[in-house]
């Protein structure tokens, strides 16, 4: 949780929740349980005070061949029910495989999609079910990672083909990480704004901005301070491209807060707005 | 350039024909869980051109990154799950441990607290019994399991105490931890890298217990007997044999630091 007043709606419009913070796992196995804890539970809803809220799960893992977690649909389900959410977002990625047993494996890292016929069949009808399940938007964020070389359908034109197949082939819409893309453009080497030219932008609900830093030669997407200035002229130069988008988040990681400090986080916020007002409001 | 097959693919620079999801999910997820392993694709189905794409991916700096990245957060999260335990051990000892344990494919879970407890099992059978460092662990294990009992906690209805063949057991929630110093020193120890006294000959004892207030206390010797009592399941009217009271007994059921067996 961050510093109570900037829950203010002077401040910010409506608040990212990730379920998973207030949430334990409980049992191992197909017993395995995602429960809400009521006292954060209780916490977090009177600290929001009453802003509109939308949902940024972490461990639903989509792509997962042998199929995605349960634990964690059946937790959203409660959560729907005790707070309901304005929409709903997940990574494009899966972090679990099947074990020998059958028994499912966390990986420990999240990990990409390989951009193919198959993996976008698969998240396109997982997502139409999940549409239907909640009843709000679906939205998947663009993930960053450090592969150059994943195996590839031609059809599908690499990562942001990914993206345009399933948002084509099913009801879900995009949750546009543009620090992820800034990542992939910094360690993969490409030009990140050639990149936004190529997303699927119709169909961008939500933009995330975050902070990253270096580490054995690679950016990270480490959420752990300020946004860089490249992905400020990011955000600035896709807002008028677009016509759906209903907000911009700036993630950071809880344990980040403090060294960062809440004027700081204050400044990401106003820095933000003042990108969102300049394009929204003309 | 060449269509591919409906539910296969190709990389950019060479044609994989029979490669589907599920083998390159596998094949990724294990070459990043079993890091240390001579065979990480074992029991993968790749055929040769498969088996040389996870090769090469494997020496390429992308997936070094990504492997160091995993490791890193599969120690980070361990380390949460047994933070004060880990904090009075040497660094060199610490490191070992941690290290053991990502060794054996732990550390995944996203949740610490998961694991927790299984870490701290481990690192128990590893700890000089008795020591500061076991009875830090067995405080932060007895801590977790009352806390994961307490969230939805409620008492047993009592009326089946009026039996006396009615069998009770320690509760699964509930734990006994000795202490051979005083815990505010143990802690300051812990979060301040200091050297720990000698051990007492008088330990502190506290049960831990879903139904608490505060999940611990520092029980009175008949709750004591009671605990000791049921080192294995025993009848209420083995109980009151001892001549433990049905009050003590009503109060220890109420608590979680007993349950119907």
């Amino acid at each position: 949780m961050l510093p109570a007043d900037l829950y203010r709606p002077d401040s910010v419009a409506f608040i990212e929740v990730t379920p998973e913070t207030i949430c334990r796992q409980q049992g191992t196995g197909k017993n395995t349980a995602i429960e809400i804890l009521p006292d954060l539970m209780e916490l977090a809803q009177r600290t929001c005070d009453g802003l509109p809220m939308v949902i940024h799960g972490v461990e639903l893992s989509i792509g997962s061949f042998h199929g995605w977690n349960d634990a964690y649909l059946k937790m959203l389900d409660s959560f729907q029910q005790e707070w309901p959410f304005v929409w709903h977002s997940e990574h494009l990625g899966f972090q679990t495989i099947s074990g020998n047993n059958g028994a499912t494996l966390p990986v420990g890292v999240p990990l990409p999609m390989p951009p193919t016929k198959e993996a976008a069949a698969l998240v396109a009808s997982r997502s139409d079910v999940i549409l239907e399940r909640y009843g709000v938007p679906f939205l998947l964020e663009n993930p960053a990672h450090y592969f150059s070389d994943l195996p590839t359908d031609p059809e599908i034109e690499g990562d942001i083909g990914l993206l345009h197949s399933i948002t084509q082939d099913s009801g879900c819409r995009l949750l546009f990480d543009l620090h992820n893309l800034y990542c992939n453009a910094v360690n993969l080497k490409f030009d990140p704004f050639q990149a936004v030219d190529r997303m699927p932008l119709e169909h961008v609900i939500e933009i995330h901005v975050a902070g990253g830093s270096w580490r054995d030669g690679f950016w990270m997407d480490a959420h752990d301070g300020r946004v860089p200035e490249r992905v400020w002229e990011m955000l600035d130069y896709v807002l008028p491209l677009v016509p759906n988008v209903r907000g911009v988040v700036f993630e950071l990681l809880e344990e980040h807060a403090a060294r960062l400090g809440a004027e700081a986080i204050a400044d990401e916020l106003q820095h933000a707005w003042k990108i969102w007002n300049k394009h929204r409001t003309a | 350039m060449s269509c591919s097959t409906p539910g296969r693919f190709g990389t950019n620079t060479e044609r994989l024909e029979d490669m589907a999801l599920v083998e390159f999910q596998t094949g990724l997820g294990q070459l990043l869980r079993d890091q240390q392993s001579s065979d990480p694709l074992h029991g993968v189905k790749l055929d040769a051109n498969e088996k040389r794409y996870f090769e090469t991916l494997r020496e390429t700096a992308g997936f070094r990154f990504c492997a160091s990245i995993q490791r890193s957060w599969c120690i980070s999260r361990a380390a949460k799950g047994a933070y004060f335990t880990l904090s009075l051990l040497p660094h060199v000892k610490r490191d070992a441990l941690l290290n053991e344990w990502v060794d054996m494919g732990a550390g995944t879970q996203s949740f610490y607290d998961a694991e927790g407890e299984s870490f701290l099992s481990f690192i128990s059978e590893r700890l000089t019994d008795p020591s500061h460092e076991l009875s830090m662990c067995r405080f932060e294990q007895a801590t977790l399991r009352a806390n994961n009992g307490a969230t939805r906690y409620t008492a047993p209805d009592p009326a089946k105490l009026a039996s006396p063949d009615c069998v009770l057991r320690r509760g699964s929630y509930a734990g006994l931890v000795s202490f051979h110093v005083d815990l505010e020193l143990l802690m300051h120890a812990a979060q301040n890298h200091e050297p720990l006294p000698p051990l007492s000959d008088d330990p502190l004892v506290l049960i831990f217990s879903p139904g608490l207030p505060q999940l611990w206390y520092t029980p009175p010797p008949e709750d004591l007997e009671v605990w000791n009592a049921l080192e294995s399941p025993a009848s209420v009217k083995t109980l009151l044999s001892r001549n433990l009271t049905p009050e003590t007994i009503a109060t220890l059921l109420r608590q979680g630091t007993a349950e119907y067996a």
